[in-house]
């Protein structure tokens, strides 16, 4: 019981920094909005003037919104694949399924392939395709007779990431118009969003999470070793093709309009698991908060700091991610989980 | 009896390699079954094609009279848990969370946990003594203790068979002990049926019912320790020497291994012509006897209690022996057989073996070969070895007083010493 109520504090604890953050990054900004601008907007639009009603309205509060959505997705996507793939240096930038979703976009965008089916934006679908195909000949590469070993898949995905990558620059050098645009799309930003990326990717989003989230418990399962989550009664193959696809679909929707934004998806499932432990049923939805948050900060500090340029946030992450990765390595190596 | 699991005509193998050529096997509802067998004769591979892990080329499985390819998993998880060989859990979850999860084939999603499952946990906690570890990390536990909350969990599977393989290959031997303590009594209290895979020949043999012993993918022989520990047959297997004993507490066979240097029995050495009789008793002389006959003396020995130590090693030498029923006194035959075979010999070799009514006759017997090179240990004094109030340490200064041709020797070490110099003496006359 203890334990239950320490997860509640450290979950609510979590949610108010949250709050506090999206708060504060509301008013930060190249233009500086006055707090008190925003409370009143928050609970009456219509009484501030129409171009901080914009700016909070059209411009922040989407963007900060979708950090949120992007920095959550990454995180619970790399809770799951490190699970599934029962390595902590796993996260969905390393694998390869960035680069893959990203190639997928690209190529959307370079053949000039943009048909809305249903109102719902096939931008996120390429970038769906590109991610799963991906996982498909990670796995294919990687796979030595039934078994799945974790140093092979780590090193396919690298080997396709840098051939995705390459392809990527060479559509780059075909095509340089919009070049800048791009650049920063590789290096993952989120410049430039608004409530349209949200709707684009939130259907996408949310059927994957909720495929996540019904298979919480056997994630924990799985995390015993694919031998023992057999004999436990867990279909094994069936529980991670279902979850390597919802990861991947995830993945995708959140590179589908932010790019490839490293690190988020290997550092925050560890800091949240070492808040909460490797329970999954508190881990992900915590790694989600931690998530948002982290992706909010960056985010609000890339737009900020060199005001009124953008610095992509890619940058930002890894900056902080790296040191932490390499901190793990060199600390941590034999107790990481 | 119920039959719990069979196989029939079992066939796999791994791309090209036949690893199991056709295995039949039946398993009684609580037996409890040892599978053994050197590396790579398919163990630990016939287990997974029990527990469903490999599914077999050809052949099938019938577990409790069905066949387990019909077995959903979670289905099967209620009736067979399975410890597999790497346990090495590395990520942090408390140990009771570790064993809850063996309740997963039963539990619901999102369902909360039942009071059922709360008080199953509990039971398979105290019987696996790990209550007092609920709440530990799994990472901060011993090797043997990780090893019972692993089998904790498998028995909050409620299963009706249990699978382990090698179960206290990474263990110290009290954890081992302790594991198939554990294993022992829930065979026997609650009708388990266990089935290990091991490598260790000695662990199996003490407690496992009936052993199953593996060569190249088939099963070479199978029963009792008795019937399948036999030294030829573990010489077919392993192709090693060994040597099979007693273990006089269980009373189940025990395999050593012997070294290279210490074969003896299947290495025709060259025999000395120099003959030695050994009295002896109480394991006194055991140690030596290996070493003496090794370097290729005619050894003789008498007269020895049947059951003694020494008599143990010198019918496993194959030696020529006098011997006598325990516990009585040693009878004027056995006295007469001794008397011919020291007659026969070079040298006699008298160990520090204690005295007492039964064996006096064996201390006594050296008065009537005044003319015999004798070799007497006297390592412990004789006053020590004296159980029947001096009357040995009077014959034995008797003895002392009377004959010239005795060696006493004060050292072990220089047992072999000793007698090379008498061999030497001996052929120079």
């Amino acid at each position: 019981m203890k334990e239950y109520k320490k997860s509640i504090y450290i979950n609510l604890a979590a949610l108010f920094i949250l709050m506090l953050l999206a708060f504060f990054a509301l008013f930060i900004g190249s233009t500086t909005i006055n707090p008190g601008d925003i409370v009143t907007y928050l609970f009456n639009s219509s009484k501030v003037d129409a171009s901080t009603a914009i700016i909070i309205g059209e411009i922040r509060l989407p963007r900060i919104i979708l950090a949120f959505i992007v920095g959550a997705g990454l995180a619970v996507a790399g809770s799951v694949f490190q699970a599934i793939i029962r390595n902590p240096m796993v996260d969905p930038y390393i694998i390869g399924i960035s680069a893959g979703a990203g190639t997928g976009v690209m190529l959307a965008l370079f053949l000039g392939i943009e048909i809305a089916v249903f109102n719902l934006s096939s931008l996120p679908a390429f970038a769906f395709l590109g991610a799963v195909m991906t996982v498909f000949v990670v796995y294919q590469l990687a796979k030595v007779g039934n078994k799945l070993p974790v140093l092979t898949f780590l090193l396919a995905g690298v080997a396709v990431s840098f051939i995705l990558n390459s392809l990527m620059s060479f559509l780059m050098v075909l095509r340089t118009e919009n070049l800048q645009q791009l650049v920063y799309w590789l290096m993952g930003s989120l410049a430039g969003t608004g409530w349209s990326d949200i709707k684009m990717i939130l259907p996408y989003f949310l059927v994957a999470l909720a495929v996540v989230i019904f298979y919480l418990k056997d994630l924990n399962i799985l995390l015993l070793g694919e031998e023992s989550a057999a004999h436990l009664g867990l279909n094994v193959e069936r529980t991670k093709i279902i979850l390597l696809g919802a990861a991947s679909l995830i993945t995708a929707s959140v590179v589908s309009v932010s790019g490839s934004i490293g690190f988020i998806g290997l550092v925050v499932p560890h800091i949240a698991r070492m808040s909460i432990g490797p329970d999954h049923r508190k881990l992900i939805p915590l790694a989600a908060v931690f998530g948002g948050c982290f992706l909010i900060i960056a985010d609000t500090v890339a737009r900020t700091i060199m005001a009124p340029m953008e610095l992509p946030v890619g940058i930002i992450t890894a900056l902080a991610g790296g040191p932490y990765f390499i901190y793990l390595l060199r600390n941590k190596s034999k107790n990481i989980w | 009896m119920k039959i719990m699991l069979k196989t029939d005509n079992i066939k796999f193998s791994y791309t090209q390699e036949k690893i199991l050529k056709g295995i039949d096997i039946e398993i009684k509802k609580g037996a409890f079954i040892g599978i053994i067998g050197p590396n790579a004769s398919g163990k630990s591979t016939l287990l997974k094609n029990i527990s469903k892990t490999l599914k077999a080329d050809s052949g099938t499985v019938y577990l409790d009279h069905k066949l387990l390819n019909k077995y959903n998993s979670s289905e099967l998880a209620k009736k067979m848990a399975v410890v597999p060989q790497n346990t090495e859990i590395n990520f942090n979850f408390n140990v009771y969370d570790i064993i809850m999860m063996g309740r997963h084939p039963y539990q619901k999603r999102w369902s909360r946990l039942s009071q059922k499952d709360k008080k199953i946990v509990k039971e398979v906690m105290e019987l696996t003594d790990t209550l007092k570890l609920k709440n530990k990390l799994i990472n901060e536990l011993s090797g043997g203790e990780k090893q019972r909350v692993i089998i904790a969990r498998a028995l909050a599977q409620k299963p009706d068979i249990l699978l382990l393989d090698e179960p206290t290959s990474s263990l110290d031997i009290n954890y081992q002990g302790e594991i198939y303590d554990l294993l022992n009594h829930l065979n026997q209290e609650y009708n388990l049926t266990i089935i290990t895979v091991s490598h260790d020949l000695n662990l199996t043999a003490q407690y496992c019912e009936e052993l199953l012993l593996l060569k190249e993918g088939r099963i070479y022989a199978s029963g009792s320790a008795e019937e399948v520990l036999t030294e030829k047959n573990i010489k077919a297997v392993y192709n090693a020497e060994v040597l099979i004993k007693t273990n006089p507490l269980s009373e189940k066979p025990f395999v050593s291994l012997v070294p290279e240097v210490n074969r003896n029995k299947n290495r025709k050495r060259k025999k000395r012509n120099f003959k030695i009789h050994v009295i002896a008793g109480g394991g006194t002389a055991k140690n030596w006897l290996y070493k003496l006959e090794n370097m290729g003396y005619q050894l003789s020995i008498g007269v020895l209690n049947i059951g003694d130590a020494d008599w143990q090693a010198a019918k496993e030498l194959e030696l020529e022996i006098v011997e006598a029923p325990p516990f009585i006194d040693i009878s004027k035959k056995e006295i007469k057989e001794n008397k011919k075979l020291i007659k026969n010999s070079n040298l006699i070799i008298l160990s520090d073996l204690p005295f007492g009514h039964g064996n006096l006759a064996n201390l006594e017997i050296l008065l009537d070969f005044p003319k015999k090179e004798k070799l007497l240990f006297s390592t412990l004094s004789i006053k020590k070895r004296d159980y029947i109030t001096g009357k040995a340490e009077l014959i034995w200064n008797k003895i002392l007083e009377q004959q010239r041709n005795i060696t006493l020797l004060k050292e072990k070490d220089n047992l072999i010493k000793k007698i090379k110099k008498l061999e030497k003496a001996d052929m120079e006359r």
